[in-house]
């Protein structure tokens, strides 16, 4: 299947960090063991011969599926990361996000009611921060992840200068 | 601001008891029943044992009376209102003092409030919504009516005219510097302006409701119509139906049995939906649009100019034979409707009406309709290219061709099929929308976008341009198979979630493009934008 970008040409994008790809290999890795580990609990008591009702093939399945699944997702991680984009035009911010699912986002300066930046301990251990805009509708989801500290805090400011200068209120 | 600690007033001191009334309904039920009943088995008011206690038992509940009955009247001694100098402000609680204040300019709504109860009393709630889906900001329960009438006249007054002041000195803002961050400088300039308004004095000398022009009435008829026509009758025909034939045929009457309460509720539910509904006035003022319904219950709201966020028509396939029409709007502070009959019936701009009364709505709530009276920049001056009755009706019921010449000789296909204005789903993607793709569209007028969707479920969105929050274009594997991208745009919480759907992908790119464009004024000192700028500064 041919994967053609939906937004529109011509916007240079601003990628995200590329230590955000380690955060979220790092994510994965913990959330891969912990759930794998849950799932192959039956496993070790079936071996274990505590339990006799999960038939083994069953047993070996569950965690062998999941992990499958989980092994898809590391190859699409990548991948994912590479298509968070941010541009920044005169008048609007613009974030792009995924290759499967594509969503691209433009939310006007004057829209803006304010902005949050997280970071969490993984992030703040890497450097990297969340920037998250947010309108009078709770359906604008204006996220965008992996940010270098630095760089979350120039947008913030920009942001809200720019915002100010542009205010449309309700 | 120049409020002081003048004209504070209280609400009327009847009103904790109709607030509390269930509170004391309570205590007499509780103290009441055993005694009534055992009256009514003809023993004596107290039972035996504790004919002794007997006093001790009336003194502990008229302690407990006394004690509700205090703290309403506390509660209702330190409830305590004033509109002065641009805001509003509401102090309440004993104990933990609560003190409100919300600006005049930044109104959503008013809404008079008369449950039956209040009505009983001659008495009325006042509720003044902002932009903050969720609560009220401020309610004053219970004020009289003539009282409740006169306060709303008077906070629609304050705020027309705050938003001209603050309108000015934006132009003036504007004008001067186009590059230069001014939001400080403008907010500041308000408020110097905003001191130099005398405040509405709300005294005898407060403005009169401003004269109100009667639009359209929903009749009984039409109301109680519309409900025997909906989806939840035909479902309780269906399940009649059903459960007499599985009764004849199995000899098990039990199966009637499961209908009983299904029944209740559905007939509950028109008898809320009849009793909201029921007398519909619609009025235009200056003041914006005031709709008036409720058979019990009665509840008049006033929608100042440009407060809907978004709208949407719909037309469900059994009222289509009769031309009737729903309209649902999106208004900040109203929130999104749950299951409770109130708020729905808040966010119904026109329970069931006519072509024409839709198109009379329209003209009145669309930015620049009714808020520039004498103006003609009305939703049908707007429209660009065919008239704008023309682009309702497609929006309303038009269906692009099936089979279009120019589809085949345009073999990239990248020209999205249109009808009567609206660019629809094209036809590559009919596979994806079998029923759909004909309606799926969107057309764009001069200060709205108009969004149609549904064959059977008729649907067409409106939402003005300086009303969108946000926009995205979303694309799924396999909308991407069919090169077609949605559009959704990002209004206020409410009924309406506006939503293109099954664009092509070019046209979606384009109109992105477009709209961000649309969405942020350019400065100038005149024309279109100063729609948007009206709103004010942000409150800080």
């Amino acid at each position: 299947m041919p994967t053609e970008a939906i937004d529109p040409p011509g916007i240079s994008w601003l990628r995200v960090s590329p230590r955000y790809l380690t955060a979220r290999l790092l994510g994965w890795g913990a959330e891969t063991v912990l759930v794998t580990a849950a799932l192959a609990l039956p496993l070790a008591l079936v071996l274990a011969g505590a339990w006799r009702w999960p038939p083994l093939w069953f047993a070996v399945a569950l965690p062998s599926a999941y992990l499958l699944l989980a092994l898809w997702r590391l190859v699409l991680i990548p991948r994912q990361v590479r298509a968070v984009g941010y541009a920044e035009r005169v008048d609007d911010l613009l974030i792009r996000r995924g290759i499967l699912f594509q969503r691209t986002l433009v939310v006007p300066y004057g829209r803006m009611q304010y902005v949050d930046i997280a970071a969490g301990p993984l992030e703040r251990a890497l450097g990297l921060c969340t920037l998250k805009l947010h309108t009078a509708s709770a359906g604008t989801s204006a996220v965008i992840p992996g940010l270098p500290a630095a760089e979350g805090a120039r947008l913030r400011e920009q942001l809200t200068a720019r915002g100010e200068a542009r205010l449309a209120g309700l | 601001m120049n409020g002081g600690t003048d004209n504070w007033q209280r609400v009327h001191p009847a009103s904790p008891f109709v607030r509390g009334w269930l509170a004391l309904a309570a205590l007499f039920f509780f103290f009441g029943r055993d005694a009534a009943e055992r009256l009514l088995r003809g023993g004596p008011v107290f039972d035996e044992r504790f004919a002794g206690r007997a006093p001790w038992l009336l003194l502990g509940g008229g302690t407990m009376l006394l004690l509700v009955v205090a703290g309403f009247v506390l509660s209702w001694y330190f409830t305590r209102y004033q509109v002065a100098g641009g805001f509003v402000r509401v102090t309440t609680g004993v104990l933990v003092k609560q003190h409100r204040q919300a600006r005049l300019d930044r109104v959503q709504a008013i809404d008079v409030v008369q449950p039956l109860l209040a009505r009983i009393f001659g008495l009325a709630e006042l509720r003044f919504e902002v932009a903050d889906a969720g609560q009220s900001a401020v309610h004053l329960a219970y004020l009289r009516v003539a009282e409740a009438r006169r306060l709303r006249a008077a906070i629609l007054d304050a705020a027309v005219r705050e938003a001209a002041v603050g309108e000015a000195a934006l132009r003036g803002a504007a004008g001067q510097a186009a590059a230069v961050p001014v939001a400080q400088g403008s907010g500041a300039q308000v408020d110097a302006q905003l001191a130099a308004v005398p405040a509405a004095p709300p005294g005898p000398a407060a403005p009169a409701d401003p004269p109100e022009r009667p639009v359209l009435t929903v009749p009984p008829r039409r109301l109680a119509g519309s409900l025997l026509l909906s989806e939840q009758a035909v479902v309780l025909l269906l399940g009649a139906a059903t459960s007499v034939l599985l009764s004849a045929f199995t000899e098990n009457r039990s199966f009637s049995f499961y209908l009983v309460p299904a029944g209740l509720g559905i007939l509950a539910g028109f008898w809320t939906s009849f009793s909201k509904g029921y007398n519909f006035t619609a009025a235009a003022s200056q003041a914006g649009i005031r709709l008036q319904y409720g058979l019990l219950d009665t509840l008049a709201q006033t929608l100042p100019p440009g407060r809907i966020q978004a709208l949407r028509i719909s037309q469900p396939p059994l009222w289509r034979p009769l031309g009737w029409y729903r309209i649902q709007v999106n208004v900040a502070g109203y929130g999104t409707p749950g299951q409770d009959g109130q708020r729905s019936a808040r966010t119904t701009l026109l329970p069931v009406g006519t072509l024409q009364d839709v198109t009379v709505l329209l003209d009145l709530v669309l930015p620049d309709g009714a808020a520039r009276p004498g103006s003609d920049q009305s939703f049908a001056a707007e429209a660009e290219g065919p008239d704008a009755h023309a682009v309702l009706a497609a929006g309303l019921s038009g269906l692009a061709p099936a089979a279009r010449i120019q589809a085949r000789r345009d073999p990239a296909h990248t020209i999205g099929d249109t009808d009567g204005g609206f660019t629809t789903t094209p036809r590559r993607a009919r596979l994806l929308a079998p029923l759909r793709w004909r309606r799926n569209g969107f057309a764009v007028t001069g200060n709205a976008l108009l969004i149609r969707t549904g064959r059977w479920w008729r649907h067409l969105t409106v939402v003005p341009h300086g009303r969108t929050q946000s926009i995205a274009l979303h694309q799924g594997p396999v909308a991407r198979r069919f090169g077609v991208v949605d559009l959704v745009l990002h209004t206020t919480s409410g009924p309406v979630a506006p939503r293109v759907i099954q664009a092509g992908l070019a046209e979606g790119r384009a109109l992105l493009l477009a709209q961000a464009a649309r969405l942020s004024p350019k400065p100038q000192p005149a024309g279109n934008t100063a729609e948007d700028l009206q709103e004010g500064p942000q409150h800080g």
